[in-house]
């Protein structure tokens, strides 16, 4: 295929992509997904109500509630992720043999990998609009209760005669607890996060023999990818003068070589406790996760490409 | 090609790609870590305390939910003072959130002031183990703030609680000298100063543990200058170290004119040093009040039965007074 060809071809690429994700977003919307944001927000709800004003003093009253609904709230957005991105990519293809849909689509001229990559980008697109959802819904309690605080402490500030130094020190304290740009990066990591994990399962899902051997194995790469920068840093500072140490060096540089590392993501803790997240870390973030969707897309489409129904 | 080659091909691509990204994610991880933006690892006590759902939980980024969980036990076992509870729970607590300052904050107060306090009130205790918990609790306190300033080194807070509680009139007792507890805690307050963002009185905190370091007058005495320069309304502390300090490099002076140096007026004068004169719990320097107080006296008409030289003195605290 010349170049002009090539080109000519994308715009085909695209439409045929996106009609696919569209059909898999409604297929998805439609197993009632979405009823987890009523459970979301009640614990967004429950987690205001979990201040103990009897174990902080008045000077940071308050401002632990903060934190809590931050915890809470990216802590359900966590686990909703990882769970739908793994349970929903490895649902896709089974229920399209299944629903013999399959076998309609890929009748027509239409290439495997926009399949793919379609259905990938369903299963995205989900978890991009319920992480949206979730976002919109914690920010906007966030700041009301940032602005309460803010208000009840100001006045504290203010009746004992503190100095305006230390008022501006305390307001911007309270602040640095709200809503801030780094709790976006962080909301954001946890999207590149799920999104690894779900191509990641497309990739297993294309040779798995069943929903469950997927599902099974997703976790428990999820949940191993999570040592894999302990096996990077061990291979790497490691030592090959005995015949163990060569196993050893072995076996770490296969982890490290062959898992994902998910502890990269794993930023949120740290934003919750108040540490700024830079935009070039995000962009570095952004940047290897397309690495690995785009890798595992591709690996995808090497094994389907040819794949007999 | 066969299947068995495609697989072959596969597993091929994937070191390869693992290959091409392990130098990347080698330096985002450096990057990472130089953010404090990774979780430290967890010791291998926490995981044992917390159990094999929590350890698996906390791995995918929810420890500062499970901080957040064992935080509300922590508040039931205070409030039912299992302290030993209490203690551990917050061991936990902060190797999973080791950069929240109020879980230092508060699990340092429940063991140097809940605990303490709960110990010498407990009339179940023979009352020579009850003052031993007292002492240990407030040691515990202490050793935990100054963990939590180790984990964050640039937190002006962790430092002025350790410093609040180096100098605490009520548990100066507890530690093996008061002398080195007040100089440490000068030290506490000086080093939230260099974080830049202390809160104002913290300096003058800093100023009256020094006071308190004997042998340190002259260094307390150019603090106190500095402060007063920064400052011009000065608390009344302040002007009553100003005096005690200066006389003390100079105790041949006429005490009524350094007085009037440094007190708007007499009265305030009589008022203020008649103050630090009876504190003797906080260890105040007193020098030259002795000499100024009677001329103070006379010139305000203060009969010499009402004399504050002839107030009877509260002794420096123990644990077994006041009760």
């Amino acid at each position: 295929m010349n170049p002009v060809s090539t080109i000519k071809a994308i715009p085909g690429h695209v439409s045929r992509t996106s009609v696919i994700a569209r059909h898999a977003f409604t297929q998805l919307v439609r197993m009632k997904v979405f009823y987890f944001l009523a459970f979301f927000a009640v614990i967004l709800i429950a987690s205001n109500f979990f201040n103990l004003p009897q174990h902080e003093g008045p000077e940071s009253a308050g401002v632990n509630i903060l934190r809590s609904i931050k915890s809470w709230s990216l802590g359900a957005m966590t686990l909703f992720s990882v769970v739908l991105s793994i349970v929903a990519t490895a649902l896709l293809l089974p229920k399209d043999v299944e629903d013999r849909t399959l076998y309609t689509i890929l009748a027509k001229p239409v290439p495997r990998l926009d399949y793919l990559a379609g259905k990938l980008l369903g299963v995205l697109l989900l978890v991009f609009v319920s992480l949206a959802l979730m976002d919109i819904l914690m920010v906007g309690i966030l700041q009301l209760r940032t602005n309460m605080v803010l208000t009840d402490q100001m006045a504290m500030a203010e009746a004992r005669g503190w100095p305006a130094a230390d008022i501006a020190l305390l307001k911007a304290e309270i602040l640095a607890q709200g809503p801030t740009a780094s709790l976006q990066g962080a909301v954001f990591s946890v999207f590149l996060r799920s999104s690894i994990i779900a191509s990641m399962a497309l990739l297993i899902s294309t040779f798995s023999s069943s929903t469950l051997f997927t599902t099974i194995i997703s976790f428990l790469i999820y949940f191993i990818g999570h040592f894999q920068a302990d096996a990077r840093a061990a291979y790497l500072s490691g030592e090959a003068g005995t015949s163990d140490g060569i196993l050893a060096r072995g076996v770490t540089l296969l982890v490290s070589l062959v898992l994902p590392d998910f502890q990269l993501f794993n930023v949120i803790d740290s934003v919750i406790e108040g540490q700024v997240m830079p935009l070039f870390i995000v962009g570095k973030l952004t940047l290897i996760g397309l690495f690995y969707a785009i890798f595992y897309i591709l690996a995808s489409w090497f094994i389907f490409a040819e794949k007999e129904f | 090609m066969t299947q068995g080659k495609k697989y072959g091909v596969l597993v091929l691509a994937i070191l390869a790609a693992g290959g091409l990204r392990l130098p990347f994610e080698r330096s985002l991880t450096n990057d990472l870590q130089a953010a404090n933006l990774l979780p430290r690892k967890l010791e291998m006590r926490t995981g044992e305390k917390i159990g094999q759902t929590f350890s698996a939980v906390s791995l995918g980024g929810l420890r500062t939910l499970i901080a957040t969980l064992l935080n509300l036990r922590a508040f039931s076992f205070f409030s039912e003072q299992k302290w030993v509870d209490v203690e551990d729970t917050f061991d936990v607590i902060v190797d999973l959130a080791p950069r929240t300052r109020y879980y230092w904050d508060t699990g340092s107060w429940h063991q140097a002031y809940n605990a303490a306090s709960y110990y010498l009130y407990e009339s179940e205790i023979p009352p020579l183990r009850r003052k031993l918990a007292w002492r240990e609790s407030i040691l515990k306190g202490q050793a935990f703030l100054e963990r939590g300033i180790r984990n964050n080194p640039d937190d002006p807070k962790l430092y002025e609680g350790l410093g609040v509680l180096l100098s605490d009139s009520n548990k100066i007792a507890a530690f093996s000298s008061p002398n080195e507890a007040y100089e440490k805690s000068y030290e506490a307050f000086m080093a939230a100063v260099e974080t830049g963002n202390a809160r104002g009185y913290a300096k003058r905190a800093a100023l009256y543990s020094l006071a308190r370091v004997p042998g340190r007058e002259m260094d307390a005495l150019a603090l106190a200058n500095e402060i007063r320069k920064e400052n011009p309304r000065l608390p009344p502390t302040v002007l009553g170290l100003l005096y005690t300090l200066n006389y003390h490099e100079d105790p041949a002076q006429d005490v009524l004119t350094l007085a009037d140096s440094i007190f708007p007026n007499r009265k305030i004068a009589y008022e203020i040093l008649g103050n630090q004169w009876m504190r003797t719990r906080d260890y105040f320097p007193v020098d030259g009040i002795a000499r100024v107080m009677p001329l103070l006296e006379k010139e305000l008409g203060v009969s010499e039965e009402d004399s504050v030289l002839k107030v009877k003195l509260l002794s420096p605290m123990n644990p077994d007074e006041g009760r």
